[in-house]
Parts: structure tokens; C-alpha cells; sequence
């Protein structure tokens, strides 16, 4: 199984679109797509292809939340259906985000 | 070079072999120091049994359990999963386990236990990009009660063994270790009666495959644990991965999988019937 990426641009906000499975063998797909995220406001994940993801997966988009504090922009999750929502609820992801923008405030 | 589940092999000789040879022997040191640490003395425990179980999906894994005696006759118990597999994932579940040893010994409960580990490991785990998942319980035989507080991991089962019911333990929220610094996780009880058995585990009971792709998920395990829930835990533990290896019929171990089974027996029963006379 293999992860593909698809990239959207709308002006400042961009998306990562992921398609597939984002675990230990596919992690370092998504990689040079975070090192790229320069000069933006707005990046979406769209998680309504994803069809797996494990921790180093979750690890990765951990990484994305903290590179949004680092370079100042908006994170927000699109699509993501009821396996993939209680795996994020569980580990606290979404509570690691708003907490990391609270801070902005 | 082959892999048998149990050591990696490599082919021998030639010079050139004296490297993979060397990286060989300190690959089986790691997997026996590991295999030594995670499946130490198993304590015993008055009015209950306990005892866990790890199969690493590799040669050595990142999940991680273990037992922790208190003075008062209460036993601390941890699972937790660190992010990854592997070499990598092995070498900060041994941190993991140092940090938890250093705050079982110098905290009151699993919640405070579990604020100190993160404050403990959490500048490691974010400069490596990592985080685990524990959850961590104390068991106090004398009062039935049964504390615990969650850092991100599944919630462990509890199968009521007169009702032959089976639940998930109350939610209590707490993010995984290595996520955010200066987290104060908090706990809950619950209260444990005589039969019934906690099921802690991790993900990669529940996210097993089969051939088709399907997961084992927990619907198969609470299937299995009403089955066998009259076993001791010895039994319970060898059913649940049996079932796991009916279910995948050969299909490669993805993930780690690792479980802990604390199961209450009314202690004031079995000292009397240790004390009766034999006849």
C-alpha cells in the first residue's frame, strides 16, 4: 500500500490532499510536503481518502501542528471519518492543537 | 541474510561479513536485553492475578508494561505504546520504562505518575519527534478499588465476571506523553469485585490483519475475552492470541502487541481455603 499526496493551492491556504495509508512505510512521503510549507496562512489536511493511519503517522501530522506554531499559520483537518477521529481523540491531537494556538493569543 | 521470528541470521565466511556478524550479535543483545526487561518477575498479588504479554512485530518492539509493587500492598501497573517500531521505537521504551520506575517509586498515584513521566521525558521525546501512549493504574487489593488515569492510550476492558458483561472503563482524558509540556493528568476508580478481570491493551490487538485487509478490531476480543473469561490469566492471555492468529492465518504481525490482564479473586476465600486441612 502507498500513501499519494495531492497538493492544492488557493491563494495563502493550502491543502494536503493524503490518499491511502500514512504509516512507518509511507511517513517519509509527507516529509518534503511539511519542509515546503513557507509563506502561507492556511494549511488543510483532507483525510477523506486516508484509509489508515498508525502513531508515525499520527507523529507526522504532530509534526505539521508544531511547524504551524513555528511558521505562524491556521492547521485545520477535512474529512476525517469515525476510526481516524477516535484515534485522534484518544492520543489528545486535537487538544495538542488548540492548545498550541491558545498560546498565540 | 534471514529473519526467523526469533534472531536474524546472516550468511557466513567471508571478511567482508564481519560487520553484519558484529551488527548481528549487538541486534540479539538489544532483543535480549529488552525481552529481559519487559518480561521480568511477574509480581503476585493478594486477592488477584496479574500478568502481561509483548510479541513484537519486528525483532525487538516500542510497546511496553510492567509492574510496580507499592508498600501499602497496592500494585502500580503501566502499557503504553511509543510511536514507531522497531530499533528506534525500542530504545525509547527503555526510557519510557526509567522514567516510569523513577515516578512509581516517588509519586501517590497513576495520575501523578504519569504528570511526572511527562515532565520527566518530555524535552527527549519532542526533540526526537516521538511521543507513547500510557495508561497507568494502581490496584489496591484490600479496598477493591482500582485507580487509573490515561495518557492517550485505548481504555483498558473490564469484564464483569458475575455479570457476564464487558465495558470499556470510565473516560478520563489525558493526552499522550510527549505531546505538550506541564499536563496534570487526572484519575478515576472504579470498584472491582470477585471474577472480574481488567484487559489492558494495545493497538496492535485490534488493528491485526487478515488476508482480506479486515481488522481484528474489538469486537473479536470482547467476543473472545466472554468466552474465556472464566480462565486464569495465564489461559485468557494464550486465547486472545490465538484467536489473533486464527484470525490472520499467516498474514504478518504489522504491529507490536502487547497485554496485561489483572484478574480479582476474593483473597478472604482463597486464605481460607489455603488454611483448611487436607483430608
Amino acid at each position: 500500500m502507498e500513501l499519494i499526496i495531492q497538493r492544492i493551492q488557493t491563494g495563502s491556504t493550502k491543502t494536503l490532499k493524503l490518499k491511502g495509508i500514512l504509516d512507518i512505510s509511507t511517513s517519509s512521503i509527507i516529509e518534503p510536503y511539511l519542509e515546503e510549507l513557507d509563506s502561507i496562512e492556511r494549511l488543510i489536511f483532507d483525510f477523506s481518502e486516508l484509509e489508515f493511519i498508525d502513531s508515525t503517522g499520527i507523529g507526522s501530522i504532530m509534526n505539521a501542528i508544531y511547524l504551524s506554531k513555528e511558521k505562524n499559520f491556521k492547521l485545520a483537518f477535512h474529512g476525517v471519518d469515525e476510526m481516524t477521529h477516535q484515534v485522534f481523540e484518544t492520543v489528545g491531537l486535537y487538544h495538542i492543537l488548540e492548545e498550541i494556538h491558545k498560546e498565540d493569543i | 541474510m534471514y529473519f526467523d521470528n526469533f534472531t536474524f541470521h546472516f550468511d557466513q565466511g567471508t571478511p567482508e561479513n564481519e560487520l553484519e556478524k558484529s551488527l548481528q550479535r549487538e541486534i540479539n543483545l538489544a532483543r535480549n536485553i529488552q525481552t529481559a526487561l519487559l518480561n521480568g518477575k511477574t509480581p503476585k498479588v493478594e486477592g488477584g492475578q496479574v500478568s502481561g504479554n509483548s510479541l513484537p512485530a519486528r525483532l525487538i518492539g516500542g510497546d511496553y508494561y510492567d509492574f510496580y509493587p507499592l508498600v501499602n500492598g497496592k500494585i502500580r501497573i503501566v502499557i503504553g505504546d511509543v510511536m514507531g517500531k522497531g530499533i528506534p521505537a525500542a530504545m525509547l521504551m527503555i526510557l519510557t520504562r526509567g522514567a516510569f520506575r523513577s515516578a512509581a517509586e516517588s509519586t501517590q498515584g497513576p495520575g501523578e505518575t504519569l504528570t511526572a513521566m511527562n515532565q520527566a521525558i518530555y524535552e527527549d521525546l519532542r526533540t526526537l519527534k516521538s511521543f507513547v501512549t500510557l495508561f497507568c493504574a494502581d490496584w489496591d487489593p484490600k479496598s477493591g478499588t482500582f485507580t487509573y488515569s490515561n495518557a492517550g492510550h485505548h481504555l483498558p476492558l473490564c469484564i464483569r465476571g458475575k455479570s457476564n458483561t464487558i465495558e470499556e472503563l470510565p473516560k478520563v482524558k489525558g493526552i499522550m506523553v510527549g505531546g505538550l509540556p506541564n499536563q496534570i493528568y487526572h484519575e478515576k476508580s472504579i470498584q472491582l469485585e470477585d471474577l472480574d478481570m481488567v484487559f489492558f491493551y494495545t493497538d496492535g490487538i485490534i488493528e491485526a490483519q487478515n488476508k482480506e485487509g479486515e481488522l481484528y478490531q474489538i469486537t473479536r476480543l470482547k467476543e473472545t475475552l466472554l468466552q474465556c473469561k472464566e480462565k486464569d490469566v495465564k489461559e485468557v492471555e494464550k486465547a486472545v492470541i490465538d484467536t489473533i492468529n486464527h484470525f490472520t492465518s499467516g498474514v504478518p504481525q504489522k504491529d507490536d502487541i502487547t497485554m496485561v490482564l489483572l484478574k480479582v479473586f476474593d483473597s478472604k476465600a482463597d486464605i481460607t481455603s489455603f488454611n483448611s486441612p487436607i483430608y
